[in-house]
């Protein structure tokens, strides 16, 4: 009679042990995922922020803001051609 | 009253009837419909989704985004799941841009949906936000839509390629999307879990578009100020590199803003800048010397019926003078010693009345009848560019088969495929079509059309410093099957320089109200201002170092240094870059270095460079370490916070060295 109730306890225990192996490897890959789903969240959150600036600079750097802002701040024009000289480079060191 | 004994009987059997039942009704659930309940389950806790493929990104030849593929978001709302609808919902109807009675009426819905799409900054507030749930779905995003809109086209409602160059690379963008099942939380919330992939998506492949951004951008500005400032009804540049065929900025405008491709779509009579042609054909078969005069018939010239007059009356002209005057008369009696065969044949040689054969969705051929439908005035009017119709990149490629010697290529919008992993799959060569005149007339006919921007009619796009070889043409237009009284269309084909020409130009405009309507005061001068745009930038696809040679001023010009050219290797005769001929070669990797070392670095080891920012060099394209052929560009872009990141990344910090 003790002897079965030792294999009842010894089963239960496993069963207890396997169970909570379960519920906690269950947890674990739960939160994983979420902070997986949170990082992808950032990373398009980056990503969208990053193509904000670029099409901002982009849009910075055009020739239709650049020339008339140089134009009217600093005075600057186009060049013509005869305004360009094109020096060939020195080599130095070869 | 029972006996105990019975009672303890009743209860037993009972407690066995309800024990059988149990066991039955598990054996129900778990045996008879197991399946159907495991499926059950299997749908609550998880989903098979379609894991979108990222569509490949269309770049310019330097580098440039032209179009990516980035996360976006439809947004759906639980009005009863939100903690505090008034809130949450002035927040919500700010983030997603709603109106008051929107976002009321939304209330009012057991779940409002917005498809937006909402980029990830817009939504970013909201994820926190607690019945408000978020579907991520591709986008295509084009950084500056207005850049080469007609020639890169757009997606349709189905995310495939609707137009343009999304259209004609549809099957190589788009990828293959894969397949997932996901875990989903009580919430309703998925979690993707890597375990769980059916099939991985597999991304679009990359393409590097011929197009330069910035040659891109001095076209349109030009174009559309020179439609403003002319009242046109529209107009058209093609710029191209004629060593390759590489269609380098493609710019059209119509007078209600509209960017359909009608370099490609639409034709016109090219007038005057057919008379190159039909002097090709003469001096191909001999058929005039150099000193060989026509009388110039005081400027009117009455022949089969029909009377050919002249703007520029001459007493007499050579070939030359025909070209250099733009004389209607002159080159009408010099294609007379052609046969229609013979005129036929080099028109089709330059490739008129047939496709040109570029990536895109949509070219017309032109027209250009055999000899049989030609009537007898036909020669003379074809060899003055009428009865002949054709696309301004047909002009552009038969111009360019004079820049190149006398080889047609085919054009091109494409230089290089990639995988999403970076590795080259495609890059373009230089496809020959014909040889359509020798080297020696090609290079007689280029000496004829520096004449015209020298002292003819196309001193209006004459540069001081550097030759420029042109011709200029204007043509009354047809409407309707008929030639309209007072409308023309302008053209100007240009080479620059005029020897070993880098740049074939095209300009056209139609139908100038304001001002002249001759090309040589419309067309010419935008041809000039773009010139001088292009020499003016930075990153413009022009081999300077030929330049610099061929501007006899700055060639004059004394060096500071007397250490001789940098060491880049010009292969002679010269090949462009992206004819990859020379021999493959790694790329240094550069990151970290100073500009100046950088550039020094990847000359000598045979690239041409093309700067990108300043400070230090953060990467180059292609990456140090890939292979690239010898005198192909390196785009190097350079940051002043680079160090920085090189360093993150646990590169050396900025030294003077190159690594090998």
């Amino acid at each position: 009679m003790a002897k079965g109730r030792h294999w009842v306890a010894l089963w239960l225990v496993a069963f207890l042990v396997t169970t909570w192996l379960v519920y906690a490897r269950q947890t674990a890959a739960i939160r994983a995922a979420r902070e997986l789903a949170d990082l992808r969240a950032r990373r398009a959150n980056l990503d969208g922020h990053r193509a904000d600036l670029e099409r901002r600079i982009r849009a910075a750097e055009s020739r239709a803001v650049l020339v008339p802002r140089a134009q009217a701040r600093l005075g600057l024009h186009l060049p013509s051609d005869s305004e360009i000289v094109l020096v060939p480079a020195p080599s130095g060191s070869r | 009253m029972a006996r105990p004994a019975v009672r303890i009987q009743v209860v037993q059997f009972g407690v066995l009837v309800g024990l059988a039942l149990l066991v039955g009704r598990a054996a129900q659930v778990q045996i008879l419909h197991g399946r159907r309940w495991a499926e059950e389950a299997q749908a609550q806790r998880t989903e098979r989704i379609v894991l979108q493929a990222r569509r490949g990104a269309l770049y310019d030849r330097h580098g440039t985004p032209l179009a990516v593929t980035q996360e976006t978001y439809h947004v759906g709302i639980a009005p009863n799941e939100l903690r505090d609808p008034v809130a949450d919902g002035a927040l919500i109807s700010r983030r997603l841009g709603l109106a008051e009675r929107t976002w009321q009426q939304a209330l009012r819905r057991r779940y409002a949906y917005f498809a937006g799409p909402y980029s990830a900054l817009e939504v970013q507030p909201l994820r926190s936000v607690r019945g408000v749930h978020l579907e991520s779905v591709l986008n295509r995003f084009y950084p500056d839509p207005a850049v080469a809109r007609a020639t890169i086209g757009r997606l349709g409602d189905e995310g495939l390629g609707a137009s343009g160059i999304e259209r004609t690379l549809d099957s190589l963008l788009a990828g293959r999307s894969g397949a997932a099942v996901v875990l989903k939380d009580r919430a309703g919330r998925e979690y993707e879990s890597p375990a769980r992939v059916i099939a991985p998506p597999v991304a679009g492949l990359d393409v590097v578009l011929t197009l330069d951004a910035e040659l891109q951008e001095i076209a349109q500005r030009a174009l559309d100020d020179a439609l403003r400032r002319m009242d046109a009804d529209g107009g058209d540049v093609v710029m191209l590199d004629p060593g390759t065929g590489e269609v380098l900025a493609l710019a059209s405008r119509q007078r209600d803003g509209s960017a359909r491709p009608s370099a490609f779509t639409d034709t016109f009579e090219p007038g005057s800048l057919a008379k190159i042609f039909a002097a090709a054909a003469l001096l191909s078969l001999r058929r005039v010397s150099p000193t060989d005069h026509v009388s110039g018939e005081g400027g009117k010239w009455r022949v089969l019926g029909r009377t050919i007059t002249d703007e520029d009356p001459q007493p007499s002209l050579t070939l030359a003078d025909a070209i250099r005057v733009s004389s209607n008369i002159a080159i009408a009696k010099f294609a007379a010693r052609l046969t229609p065969a013979e005129q036929y044949a080099t028109l089709r040689d330059f490739g008129f009345g047939a496709f040109t054969g570029i990536e895109f969705p949509a070219e017309a051929t032109g027209r250009l009848r055999p000899p049989s439908e030609w009537t007898r005035p036909s020669a003379a009017s074809l060899a003055m560019g009428y009865e002949l119709s054709v696309t301004p990149i047909q002009v552009a490629m038969a111009y360019g088969a004079l820049a190149n010697d006398g080889l047609l290529l085919q054009p091109t919008l494409i230089r290089e495929i990639r995988s999403a992993g970076g590795g080259v799959r495609y890059r373009h060569r230089p496809e020959p079509v014909r040889r359509v005149v020798s080297r020696e007339v090609a290079v007689a006919l280029r000496n004829l059309l520096r004449g015209v921007v020298e002292r003819g009619t196309g001193t209006e796009a004459a540069l001081t410093n550097f030759p420029v070889a042109a011709k200029t043409g204007t043509a009354r237009r047809v409407v309707n099957g008929r030639y309209a009284a007072g409308e023309y269309t302008a053209s100007f084909a240009a080479l620059f320089p005029a020897d070993q020409p880098q740049l074939v130009l095209v300009v056209k405009i139609d139908n100038p109200h304001k001002g002249s309507y001759f090309a040589a005061q419309t067309a010419a001068p935008v041809t000039r201002s773009m010139l001088e745009q292009a020499l003016a930038a930075r990153t413009v696809a022009l081999d300077r170092a030929r330049l610099s040679t061929a501007a006899p001023r700055a060639a004059a010009a004394p060096a500071d240094d007397e250490g001789g050219l940098v060491p880049y290797v010009v292969p002679w005769p010269y090949q462009p870059d992206s004819a990859g001929v020379g021999p493959r070669r790694a790329v240094p990797d550069v990151a970290g270095l100073g500009m100046r070392e950088a550039v020094r670095t990847l000359h000598r080891r045979g690239f041409r460079v093309a700067l990108r920012g300043w400070g230090v060099t953060e990467h180059t394209w292609p990456a140090g370490g890939d292979s690239a052929a010898a005198g192909s560009m390196v785009t190097l872009f350079a940051d002043p916070h680079a160090a920085d990141r090189v360093r993150s990344r646990g590169a050396a910090p900025p030294r003077r060295g190159p690594r090998r």
